[in-house]
């Protein structure tokens, strides 16, 4: 019986400390020169490139740092490791939270990732801001989740433009999908149907691949034999420039729509040399920020701002990197908002500066795209430009359109 | 016969002390390091069930991630879609993963060695492609997140616990819960080992010629291990998504996790519980620590892949080796 | 469940079937030398695969052709597969096979990571071995690439064969997997055939990543991990022991993955590992030492 006394007597003094640690405290994360953020990225394993999207919104902070911080106080972002798996996410940012006490979680990538720490956030308001993933239920489900914004265009207004290109420019085409057989790619074809409508039966075929995969020969043959001339890549960077090299093996050419995840100049260049310059012409994708590669760019102001953060602050890494330049918008968005929350910013403020945002400057999108929020309207990014790839080069075609 | 009484002493100090050691260490940890081991505890009683099967039984298994993915899902699936109070559905994910190890296990009655490795592996890397596949029943890729549904739950992934009229910061009571749970099955399975089925288990890994010249039935203690490892193994897996905020996803048990699971195993020692405890802390904290080393890409990796072979160089019997080693003079001395 | 079939389009799956399973049957085959060498199965081979082809990509960088670059990192495999052998596998050669396979997985993880860590992790491209353009026979292309692939590999097994068969070396390696205790006392230095099985198996595991990566378009640091699952499984069903058996297993594997991913629809992609997977296993419990292993000698 004494023995189990003493146990008690130690849990008791344990919840004596855990109660005493709790105390409340103004802020978390904001000190008088410091303001902390966190997020998480894959350092680590098969999703390792996309780790440039956070150290290009680093670069970024620093940059801002060395030229006045916001309110004189400096960005810390700290980005763990989550080697692009979700239990790991939750721990990470559960560390962040609880232990570093970040004001917010920021730019946390991948779709699934971002879903297992929602609720969490939510739950806890901790502000989940600018989630960096094209899923449309960071935008859409804001009334569940209000501490939730994402960033880019959705994947599902993405693949809505191309559906209504094809129905209007190719109305007989046959159209053939390779899709990632996740919830991304299931997206995409959503939007795509959605782009078509009437017109949705020119899909002839739809063939997925596994994340896990090591190649997607068999699905590229398989759309050929289907006789489809029109080819919807809706894939990552490696198995996009896969289905160009297969199809190409196969003396295969159709019309190829490659989606915004892959269609970085310097992913194209590598299928045009994995394949033949003759396999890439033509290829039809969308874009919402310049591309440092391309040329078109070349003594922009922005870009040239671009390289030399990145020369500065990353180690001279990325220069030619979309991802970088991502999370450099991405970067440039959030101190934007962390500005208009105020001198003293609270979570409830930065959510308040970050649904109403309203950004003609950012140099890193193109020009005449508005970063532009509202409180039911949650799609930050919601204008691009469709472009087509001519001679080893994105070359823009029609006006801007609304992605949504 | 005092020779006898002494190591019954050492044993009864030694688990009092894994018991007090369990009790007083929550006390130096702070809420996030208490969440991570109470993963690790996750992990050791899943490295538990190895043992049974690779260091007793002499069966290498692959697919014991696998098999915590099933026990996993299994408190996901009930909490979520049946109404049952999540510390019940422990259990019941145990008994579910038993049977699917005793499905796994079925195969080593024709099969031995590397053939058998195959057979659970295949299983290992079908687990996540069926999880993605059967998504009506288990969410698809994004899996589980039963954080904000209205649940029938003891454990809140936020706030504090009440027990036994106490309360208890929930990560606390986690970690409470997890070696808790994992002492006594390292108990159960310290019993066994040792009693007839042990012996069993041991005359197989041995030589199961010899064995079945013995009586022994091999194919049934092979099947045997299989299942009662999944026992363990759905345990550890359903208390893994208690600890992981009561999420679960196919690539929260990917392959990677059964090959982990067998690294702990290995590195920690087969046949050393106290081992298996270090080869679970191993694989949660080492991945870790080498972060901290450098957050070049790639360095993490290597810094934690040269661990494991410095562990095994320096003791090819593992770390529970070491503590052998150590101890061995001194109980020879009294 | 059988969908319509064209019969063309069945060749053309055969076809790249057999130039993905020519890969899996040059690493099945690194697999079995070094698991008839040391019984263990090496984790890291497809590591150790994808270490080579970066290294092969780096000396393309700086201006060599594909061809001479392949020579000289399968040549540079090789001495780097002995190196490794003597210092990280020779200290744990007298402990249990588990903790020999354990230093393997280590290994993987050092091999992996030093890959990222000297190579940045954006994907890259390997110039291409062969023609790209495609030939028509009776309505099919087939890539001249798929053909070459083919060839080379089973060119790589025939001279691996060739040597076992014919040269001393080669019996004094065999004999040391055989019997290791007698071949010492015949004057073989056993150890030293072990580092030499080591270095032959990185060869070839280089052999396999440069093959394997200029089709696919682009490689990263992970490209050899499904690959050598398949290699794997592909040894298993020919027989671990076996090196004709791993190259039937794997050609068989790379076939049947193709077809059962195309025309089978309820499998569909997303469970065409998993199905090939089930499908080995039905034969391992037919023959439970794969297609040409032999039986476990038993110990009694």
């Amino acid at each position: 019986m004494g023995k189990s006394r003493v146990l008690f007597s130690v849990l008791a003094a344990l919840v004596v400390v855990s109660a005493a640690s709790a105390g409340g405290s103004s802020t978390p994360g904001v000190t008088s020169k410091q303001i902390l953020i966190g997020g998480t990225t894959p350092l680590s394993g098969p999703a390792s490139a996309y780790a440039a999207v956070a150290k290009g919104a680093d670069a970024y902070f620093k940059y801002v740092n060395d030229h006045g911080g916001v309110f004189g106080r400096s960005i810390k972002y700290k980005y763990d490791d989550d080697a692009y798996d979700p239990s790991q996410t939750i721990e990470k940012v559960r560390d962040l939270v609880q232990n570093d006490d970040v004001f917010a979680i920021y730019n946390t990538l991948g779709t699934e990732q971002n879903l297992a720490i929602r609720s969490y956030l939510n739950q806890l308001k901790v502000p989940q801001l600018l989630v960096a993933s094209g899923a449309s239920t960071w935008g859409s489900d804001y009334k569940k989740y209000p501490w939730t914004i994402g960033y880019q265009p959705s994947y599902r207004g993405e693949a809505t433009i191309y559906g209504r290109y094809i129905a209007n420019a190719r109305p007989t085409a046959r159209i053939g999908i390779l899709y990632q057989n996740d919830a991304y790619g299931k997206e995409l074809i959503a939007g795509l149907q959605r782009g078509l409508g009437k017109k949705a039966k020119l899909i002839v075929s739809k063939q997925g691949y596994d994340a896990t995969d090591t190649d997607v020969k068999s699905q590229i043959a398989r759309l050929k034999s289907k006789r489809v001339n029109t080819l919807m890549v809706f894939a990552t960077p490696k198995f996009a420039i896969q289905s160009y090299s297969s199809a190409r093996l196969l003396g295969w050419r159709p019309l190829v729509f490659v989606n915004v995840v892959s269609s970085a100049s310097n992913t194209m260049t590598i299928a045009a040399l994995a394949s033949s310059k003759r396999q890439t012409e033509g290829s039809i994708s969308l874009a919402f920020l310049k591309d440092p590669v391309n040329t078109r760019w070349k003594n922009d102001k922005a870009i040239k701002l671009f390289k030399t953060i990145l020369k500065k602050y990353n180690g001279g890494e990325g220069l030619t990197d979309y991802y970088n330049i991502y999370g450099m918008s991405s970067a440039f968005t959030l101190v934007d908002a962390l500005r208009h929350a105020g001198k003293n910013p609270t979570r409830a403020s930065v959510m308040k500066a970050v649904t109403h945002l309203n950004e003609r400057n950012d140099p890193f999108v193109l020009p005449g795209v508005v970063i532009k929020t509202t409180p039911t309207s949650r799609f930050p990014i919601t204008q691009a430009r469709l472009e087509r790839y001519h001679n080893g080069q994105w070359v823009y075609f029609g006006p801007l359109v609304h992605v949504g | 016969m005092i020779s006898r009484a002494v190591r019954i002493g050492a044993l009864v100090a030694v688990a009092a002390a894994a018991v007090a050691l369990v009790l007083v260490l929550p006390h130096w940890l702070s809420d996030a390091k208490a969440a991570e081991f109470a993963r690790a505890g996750c992990l050791f009683i899943a490295i538990v069930g190895l043992n049974l099967v690779t260091g007793y039984t002499g069966q290498i298994s692959l697919g014991q991630g696998a098999l915590m993915a099933v026990g996993g899902y299994t408190t996901a699936i009930l909490t979520a879609n049946h109404g049952f109070r999540d510390l019940w559905t422990i259990p019941l994910a145990g008994l579910v993963a038993m049977a699917a190890g005793f499905v796994v296990g079925l195969p080593a009655r024709r099969l031995s060695g590397l053939y058998l490795a195959l057979a659970t592996f295949a299983f290992a890397v079908a687990m996540p492609a069926l999880l993605k596949r059967f998504s009506g029943l288990t969410g698809g890729s994004q899996g589980i997140n039963l954080f904000d549904k209205a649940l029938n739950r003891s454990t809140g992934a936020l706030g504090h616990v009440h027990v036994l009229g106490r309360t208890l910061a929930t990560n606390d009571f986690l970690f409470y819960l997890t070696w808790g749970i994992g002492l006594v099955l390292a108990g159960a399975a310290w019993l066994l080992v040792r009693g007839r089925v042990g012996r069993a288990f041991r005359a197989v890994r041995d030589s199961e010629v010899a064995a079945a010249s013995s009586g022994i039935n091999t194919g049934f203690y092979k099947t045997l291990a299989f299942g009662i490892s999944g026992f363990y193994a759905g345990v550890g897996g359903s208390l893994f998504v208690l600890v992981s905020n009561w999420f679960v996803s196919p690539s929260t048990f990917g392959f990677d996790k059964s090959l982990l699971l067998i690294v702990g195993a290995v590195v920690g020692g087969l046949g050393s519980l106290a081992g298996m405890a270090l080869g679970a802390l191993f694989i949660q904290f080492v991945p870790d620590w080498a972060g901290n080393l450098s957050s070049a890409p790639g360095a993490p990796s290597v810094f934690f892949g040269a661990a494991i072979v410095l562990v095994m160089i320096l003791l090819p019997a593992g770390l529970g080796g070491l503590f052998r080693r150590l101890a061995e003079p001194l109980t020879r001395r009294l | 469940m059988i969908v319509a079939v064209d019969w063309a389009g069945v060749a053309q799956q055969v076809v790249s079937g057999l130039s993905s399973g020519g890969i899996y049957a040059l690493l099945a085959v690194a697999l079995v030398l070094i698991y008839r060498a040391t019984g263990v199965v090496n984790f890291a081979q497809g590591e150790l695969a994808m270490f080579s082809t970066f290294v092969a990509w780096t000396l393309t960088q700086h201006g060599l052709a594909y061809w001479p670059a392949f020579v000289v990192t399968v040549l540079a495999a090789f001495a780097g597969g002995i190196v490794l052998e003597r210092a990280v596998i020779r200290p744990v050669e007298q402990a249990s096979v588990l903790t020999v396979a354990i230093v393997t997985i280590g290994l993987f993880f050092v091999v992996n990571g030093a890959a990222f860590w000297i190579w940045s992790p954006e994907v890259k491209s390997m110039p291409n071995a062969f023609s790209t353009r495609p030939i028509r026979i009776a309505g099919v292309a087939f890539s001249i690439s798929d053909l070459g692939i083919i060839g080379v590999s089973l060119l790589a097994v025939l001279l691996l064969w060739l040597f076992f068969r014919f040269t001393k070396l080669g019996l004094a390696m065999r004999a040391a997997a055989l019997n290791p205790d007698s071949s010492r006392l015949t004057g073989i230095r056993v150890s030293w055939t072990i580092a030499l099985g080591w270095g032959l198996a990185t060869a070839l595991g280089a052999v396999a990543g440069l093959l394997a990566a200029p089709p696919l378009g682009s490689f990263d640091q992970n490209f050899m991990q499904p690959i050598l699952l398949y290699a794997f499984a592909g040894a298993v069903l020919g027989g671990i022991d076996s090196a004709l058996g791993a190259v039937i297993g794997s050609l068989a594997l790379g076939v049947f993955l193709n077809l059962l991913g195309t025309y089978v629809s309820w499998v569909g992609t997303d469970l065409r590992q998993a199905a090939a997977l089930a499908v080995i296993l039905v034969v391992l419990l037919v023959k439970p030492a794969g297609l040409l292993g032999t039986a476990a000698v038993r110990r009694v």
